[in-house]
Formats: structure tokens, C-alpha cells, sequence
């Protein structure tokens, strides 16, 4: 409180030197104005990136996520690829007994790009056999009122049923036509759509690809496919019982290593020690994502420190310059009883408000920057950033000109209170 | 009744390059509440060195200073800045106003740096104070757009705001023309009235006359101390 008191009317003179000073303010503001600009408008870029990036690394299971899959046996065990019976049900059931860390096992039996024929139109798209499992693994859902997905009890009796994409519904029935009950023709069999499964709608930045067209949109890659129960796709289409792949999911990320471990054994155990699979998570994309954002940040944040130093050495430089001018004012002030602690407190609030009012510019400068990457790269680019700025990195990109400003400030104010009275007030 | 300010082998050395300066070579003098003096002297003659140490701008090298009871020779700068906010007040040839502040805010310049400052409070302090001189129909002007005359009334509102026990006036009527002079002394001498002391440091001896007291000052020494 005591310290306002004597802030507060420094303040309100610092305002009034920089609106006497109009031009020489500004132009040593303008180092504040690029580097908080240009920090501001980096680090949003920036996080529009990682957003994006965390929603497709979701898109395709998230961090929890294991992958087992079907491989080629190593050089040193090919001679033995008689004994090989690839990934089965059997394995699943194994994991789900000796894995506990493992909350829910998909399996997924890849029919092919097949050709979805209905009353005389067609779509092709992807078709996998799964089981109920597939919901949770994946990260999807049926939303209600577009049907069920499969259920364990269509595995068990071989149903001829499908669940849709929500990108494939549109070209095979037309916009606006519910498609559950319907029955569509795959190699000639018969099977009941039973569902469809939620459209994923990117928010945020966007990836958008090239060649997408309207039902899908930017996600369609996601929102196309077809899927059937695991066993009528074996029956039905593969004619045995392997399996393409696994899909884990685990409950708790950190432990994630030890899923892994645990699973590898599991499956050499039961593969009496073949190595005819292959165990991938997700880490390593999101590792390789992680550098990056570290390398951008890293970048751009070493040009926004370059551009707020240098914009540091401006206020410093006109603080100087301001000083010099008004030695004989500061000899008065003493004269009349100000301390050397007050004539310190009026030079740094004086760069103080120097560097807010040029951080504030500074941030209406960046909403610009962005405003205009994001017309840029939505226009000219497949690809497009959507970032939008946030309250925390621009209160972040302010107290940085600010912390700037006091430092900058420091020196000069420390010439101001250290001036001898009389010198200052003889001086010309 | 004790001096108000009472001075005892006060002396005041410079190294100038290898030189060592006397500016004060050993001063004894006492200065009584209310009394108009001048110290009357040729520039080098000390008469300015002894006004920066009395005015607590500056420390002696020897003696002792006893102000109000207190000794006071050897203060910290923050103990001497105290004691110009509330003891002393000053009036320069060249006025040093402050040209971006109105005419009150030069005149509650010296209440800005007080405890428990209120501005509100040196407002109307400064008014007062102006109301004094004068310039009570100049608050809101700026310094520049006033007359030299009306510019020395600020300046002595401006000592006299914080009630200062003395008043260091030098060479206050240097820059003013002669119809102003009268009138800026005059109201320096009416100031003893209320308690005042008045120290009016200068070269001329038509101004030194003006005073009740003429002290003469010449080789960092006192050489006549004369009271009319």
C-alpha cells in the first residue's frame, strides 16, 4: 500500500512523459511491440500445431493404445514358419487372463476394400471384422438414435450384420436417409446395417485433405470403413481363423511399458517363442511430435527473446536519453526532499509503463499476425492452421515486456537516484 | 531561546586533481527562528558550499551542525532528504520549476515526497501556499507561460509549502528585471513573520541590504557579521 502510494504518482508521470514524447516513445517501444508480437503470435501458431497434433495422435488410439500385428518371422527363425498359426482368438483370451493391465482387447480381422452395393449404387471402403471391443479401444461410439454396434451375441451366432462410417452412409443411401435396417451386398452376401458410428469433426486446427469430399470433410479417413463381427469375417470372407491384428487399450498410460512387456511375453509364451508379431504404441509419433514442438518453440521463442531483448536495449537507451535531459529536474526533486529510492521508483515505473503501453500494442499487433497466418494458411495450404489466442499467453507475452521494461530500466534509474544534487542542479 | 541553527568549526575540503580546495575553512555562526539574513560574498568565497551543507545537500568534512537541537553534520543522504521535505526550502536564480507540471503540482512538488502523502491534501496545501504569493488565478498554467516575477512567486510558494523552519534564497532576483526585484524581496522579508528564517545568499550587496543581518563571506571565511 505504502509502495503504491509512491508508485501511483511516478506512474501517472511516466504516462505524461511518454504522451510529451510521442514519437521518441514510440520508436523505442517498437522493439517491445515486435518482440511481444511476434512471441505471442509464435507460441499460438505453435500450440494450434499441438492441438492438432494431440487429436490425431487420439485419432488413432491414443497413448494408451498397443497395436500387436501380424509379421513376417525373423531370418533366424523362417524354417520354422510351418509351426507360425498367426494371431487368433486364442491370443486374445491369453492376454485378457495374464495381462491385467490390459482393459479391453480388439481384435481385428481385415476382410478388404471391398464394394457396398445397394438397390444399384455402390461405395467401396475398407471392411474389418471386430468385436464389441472395438468402441473402446478405438475411442468411438454409436450415437444414439443411429443404431447399435456389434455385439458380442453377433459374434457368437455369425450375424450378417454392419455398422457404417458416417462418411460412407451418404454415398451409398443419399443424403438424409437413415440407413439402419437396411440390407447391402458384399461379395454377394447379404448383410443388415445395424449402425453407424460417430462422426469425428477435427476442432481447432484442421487437417484437411486435398481430395475430400463433402460427407467426410476433414476427417474422412477416419469416418469411412465398415465393420462386421470378427467371426462372421473369418468365416464368412478369410476362411480361417487368424486375425490381422490387436487392438490394447490400457488403463493406466504410465504403465505402459510394462503392458508392452507383459504382452510380448504373453504372445512368445504362446507362440512357443516365435516372433511372428510386432508390438507398436503410439509413443514413438507422439515422441517425434514432442521434439518438434520443443524445436519450434525453442525457434521462434529464441527470435521473440532476441526481439524483446533488443527492444529492452531501446527503453534502456531512451531512458538514458531521458535522464540526461532532465538532470536539472531530478536536482529539483532532490532539492525538495525526494529520496534516491524515489527518483529509482520514478525512472523504472517510467520504463514500466513504457514497456506495458508498447506490450499492449504489442498484443493487438499479434491478433493481427494470427488473423492473418490463419487467412494464409487456410487459403493457400491443403493443410490449413486454425490457432486462436488465449488469454494466458497474451497475459504471458505481457508480463515478459514488462519484466523487460524493469530491467531495462534498472541502470538508468539507478544513474537518476545516484545523481549528486548540486551537480544536477548546476548542470546546463 | 537556543539558535536555531548554530554552526561550530565548520570546514569543507575538495581534491580538485592534486589540489586540495578550502571552501569552507572554518565557519562559527548561529542563525536565530524568524530572522532575514544575508551571506553576502564573491563566488568562491564559500557562500554557496555553506548553503548546500546547511540546506542538507551536502555533508561537511569537519564540525558540527546542531539544527532544532539535533546534530545534524553527518546525515544519511535518506535522513537529509527528510529533512529538506520538512525543514528547508529553496529558491534558485533560475527558478527550476518543472515545465511538464502545472503551477500546483510544481507547489506540492515538495509534499509528494512525505510520509503518508495525500494528494488531495497537497492541493490544497499548494493553493494555500499560492494564495501567499499570489498566484492564486495561475494554478493550472504552465511554468512558461509565466512571467519571470510570477515564476520566482511559484518558486517561493513552493518553499514555503511544507512550513519550513528556514528558506535558502540564492541569488533569487538574479534573472528578475528591476520592477520585480522589490517585489520578490519583499515578500521573502514578510515571510519572517510567520516564523521563518530567510537566508538570502548573494553577490550584490543592494540586495544584501535588504536584510537585517548581512554576513560577509570571502576565502571560505566569515568575514563580517553584521546585524542593522
Amino acid at each position: 500500500m505504502k509502495l503504491f502510494d509512491r508508485v501511483r504518482p511516478a506512474i501517472i508521470n511516466g504516462l505524461r512523459e511518454l504522451q510529451a514524447n510521442k514519437i521518441r516513445s514510440l520508436l523505442s517501444m517498437s522493439g517491445i511491440i515486435l518482440g511481444v508480437a511476434s512471441l505471442v503470435a509464435m507460441v499460438t501458431v505453435v500450440q494450434g500445431m499441438v492441438g492438432n497434433f494431440r487429436q490425431f495422435v487420439d485419432a488413432m488410439g491414443g497413448i494408451e493404445k498397443i497395436t500387436v500385428t501380424r509379421e513376417q518371422l525373423p531370418k533366424e527363425q523362417e524354417h520354422l514358419a510351418e509351426l507360425s498359426e498367426g494371431i487368433t482368438m486364442r491370443d486374445v483370451d491369453r492376454i485378457r487372463k495374464t495381462v491385467p493391465l490390459v482393459d479391453n482387447i480388439s481384435p481385428e480381422a481385415r476382410v478388404g476394400y471391398e464394394r457396398l452395393i445397394i438397390d444399384g449404387r455402390e461405395t467401396s471402403t475398407y471392411v474389418t471384422g471386430v468385436t464389441a471391443d472395438y468402441l473402446p479401444v478405438a475411442k468411438r461410439w454409436v450415437d444414439p438414435g443411429f443404431g447399435r454396434f456389434i455385439s458380442d451375441l453377433d459374434g457368437l451366432n455369425m450375424n450378417d450384420v454392419i455398422v457404417l462410417g458416417s462418411a460412407v452412409v451418404p454415398e451409398l443411401f443419399g443424403a438424409n436417409v437413415d440407413p439402419v435396417g437396411k440390407v447391402i451386398k458384399i461379395r454377394g452376401r447379404r448383410f443388415t446395417v445395424i449402425g453407424v458410428l460417430n462422426n469425428i469433426e477435427g476442432s481447432g486446427m484442421q487437417i484437411r485433405s486435398a481430395n475430400s469430399r463433402s460427407g467426410g470433410g476433414a476427417w474422412r479417413w477416419r469416418n469411412s470403413g465398415a465393420f462386421i463381427p470378427v467371426s462372421t469375417a473369418q468365416a464368412k470372407f478369410i476362411g480361417n481363423d487368424r486375425l490381422s491384428g490387436l487392438g490394447l487399450r490400457i488403463g493406466d498410460a504410465e504403465r505402459l511399458h510394462d503392458a508392452v512387456e507383459q504382452t510380448e511375453r504373453t504372445m512368445l509364451a504362446a507362440h512357443k517363442g516365435l516372433r511372428d508379431f510386432a508390438i507398436t504404441t503410439n509413443e514413438q509419433t507422439l515422441e517425434d511430435f514432442r521434439k518438434t514442438e520443443a524445436a519450434f518453440k525453442l525457434s521462434l521463442g529464441g527470435v521473440a527473446g532476441i526481439s524483446l531483448f533488443v527492444g529492452g536495449i531501446g527503453i534502456m537507451n531512451v531512458m538514458l536519453a531521458s535522464i540526461n535531459e532532465r538532470i536539472r529536474e531530478i536536482g529539483v526533486r532532490k532539492a525538495v526532499g525526494a529520496r534516491g529510492s524515489d527518483l529509482f521508483l520514478q525512472f523504472l515505473s517510467e520504463a514500466a509503463v513504457i514497456s506495458v503501453v508498447g506490450g499492449l500494442i504489442g498484443l493487438v499487433v499479434s491478433m493481427g499476425i494470427v488473423a492473418l497466418m490463419n487467412y494464409i494458411l487456410t487459403q493457400a495450404l491443403p493443410t490449413g492452421a486454425v490457432a486462436t489466442l488465449d488469454w494466458v499467453i497474451m497475459s504471458q507475452g505481457l508480463a515478459f515486456s514488462v519484466i523487460v521494461g524493469l530491467v531495462a530500466g534498472v541502470y538508468p534509474a539507478l544513474r537518476a537516484a545516484k545523481l549528486d544534487p548540486i551537480e544536477a542542479l548546476r548542470h546546463e | 531561546m537556543p539558535a536555531l541553527i548554530a554552526i561550530r568549526g565548520l570546514r569543507k575540503a575538495y581534491v580538485m586533481g592534486d589540489e586540495t580546495v578550502h571552501a569552507l575553512a572554518g565557519v562559527d555562526l548561529d542563525f536565530q527562528k524568524g530572522e532575514f539574513v544575508a551571506i553576502l560574498g564573491p563566488s568562491g568565497s564559500g557562500k554557496s558550499t555553506l548553503m548546500h551543507i546547511l540546506g542538507f545537500m551536502d555533508t561537511p568534512s569537519e564540525g558540527s551542525i546542531v539544527f532544532d537541537g539535533q546534530e545534524v553534520a553527518k546525515l544519511e543522504p535518506d535522513l537529509r532528504a527528510w529533512y529538506r521535505s520538512n525543514r528547508v526550502g529553496f529558491v534558485f536564480q533560475s527558478f527550476n520549476l518543472l515545465p511538464r507540471l502545472t503551477v500546483l503540482e510544481n507547489v506540492a512538488l515538495p509534499l509528494l515526497y512525505r510520509e503518508n502523502s495525500d494528494p488531495a491534501a497537497n492541493a490544497a496545501a499548494a493553493a494555500i501556499a499560492l494564495e501567499r504569493v499570489g498566484m492564486s488565478h495561475r494554478l493550472d498554467h504552465r511554468p512558461s507561460q509565466l512571467s519571470g516575477g510570477e515564476r520566482q512567486r511559484v518558486a517561493i510558494a513552493r518553499a514555503i509549502v511544507g512550513s519550513p523552519s528556514i528558506i535558502f534564497a540564492d541569488e533569487p532576483t538574479g534573472n528578475l528585471d528591476v520592477k520585480n526585484v522589490d517585489r520578490i524581496l519583499d515578500l521573502l522579508g514578510s515571510l519572517i513573520k510567520e516564523g521563518i528564517t530567510v537566508v538570502l545568499v548573494t553577490h550584490d550587496l543592494s540586495v544584501a541590504e535588504n536584510a537585517h543581518r548581512i554576513i560577509s563571506m570571502r576565502a571560505g571565511l566569515v568575514q563580517e557579521d553584521r546585524t542593522k
